[in-house]
């Protein structure tokens, strides 16, 4: 009887070593794939954080950054007529070196040409309002080629 | 010859709906399995489908992050609507990477405890990835 109780209780503690053991397995894979997941996500974020230098300096080249694609010709002139005009009736709102005040920053804009366009002509309801009225096509032209030379 | 600047904008805008869905996705059939019984076949479905939409979906933060880096020039903030963009971005693609790599490597013998705080930071992880799309949406309305 004594034997088989002994028998019983050494079967009763390696099944209970077996789960610890099995518990502690699954806590340290549990562990190290946290610290691979801590080292991962900081490598990511680190990552995407350095490459943001050399893609601000390739944006910026001249493959990169693109030309008004609408046909503006863009000439100092035109850009000068362009400057006049934002300064008459966009810096108000977007700030004298349009780096934005009320209204948005508007360097480096990622959007296309007509969609500047489309915004000048139209605006916004309750944010902006539309200058079709006051500039014509030609007089756009220069606003969109002067907002495209903001980098 | 150049790149049309409206290109950037255009693919971050195709590349980053996937991680933003297939993280809420991830926390619905995550936080669905936790709920029922244990050793059931649809727990095990629950948790197959979770375990794939965090992978794909922390895959799919880098083409996501690239194009979003491309289409700002390198700003990692900005200012108003941008930064708060970022300000959400910024954690939840940590966190998406994190929990896409513990569950790759955990696949299913994570501990109760730990599926417990999992879930827990991936449902952190989906609401930041919500404050991001819903910025990101600002950032487009008023560009």
């Amino acid at each position: 009887m004594d034997h088989l109780l002994k028998e019983r209780d050494l079967a009763g503690e390696s099944s209970r070593n077996g789960n610890l053991q099995m518990g502690s397995v699954k806590l340290s894979l549990e562990k190290r794939a946290a610290v691979l997941a801590l080292v991962c996500s900081l490598i990511a974020l680190g990552g995407a954080l350095l490459i943001a230098g050399p893609i601000q300096e390739l944006a910026n080249s001249a493959f990169f950054a693109g030309k008004p694609s609408s046909g503006i010709a863009v000439s100092p002139e035109l850009l000068a007529q362009g400057s006049g005009f934002f300064a008459q009736s966009c810096a108000d709102c977007h700030g004298d070196d349009a780096h934005g005040d009320e209204g948005p920053d508007l360097h480096g804009l990622a959007i296309s040409n007509a969609r500047i366009a489309a915004q000048i002509k139209n605006g916004t309801k309750g944010e902006m309002p539309s200058f079709a009225k006051k500039y014509h096509d030609p007089e756009i032209a220069a606003l969109v080629a002067y907002v495209r030379s903001l980098r | 010859m150049s790149i049309d600047p409206a290109l950037w904008p255009r693919l971050h805008g195709a590349s980053t709906h996937f991680p933003v869905a297939l993280a809420m996705a991830a926390a619905l059939c995550d936080g669905l399995s936790a709920v029922c019984p244990e050793g059931s076949p649809r727990k095990a479905r629950l948790r197959g489908a979770g375990y794939c939409t965090i992978i794909l979906g922390a895959l799919g933060t880098f083409p996501a992050v690239l194009s979003g880096l491309l289409m700002t020039k390198g700003r990692v903030l900005g200012r108003d609507a941008e930064l708060f963009h970022h300000l959400f971005v910024w954690p939840a693609f940590a966190l998406l990477v994190g929990l896409g790599t513990w569950r790759a490597l955990v696949g299913d013998k994570a501990s109760r405890r730990g599926f417990a705080i999992y879930l827990a930071v991936l449902f952190l992880t989906a609401a930041l990835m919500a404050g991001a799309g819903y910025w990101g949406g600002e950032l487009i309305l008023n560009s």
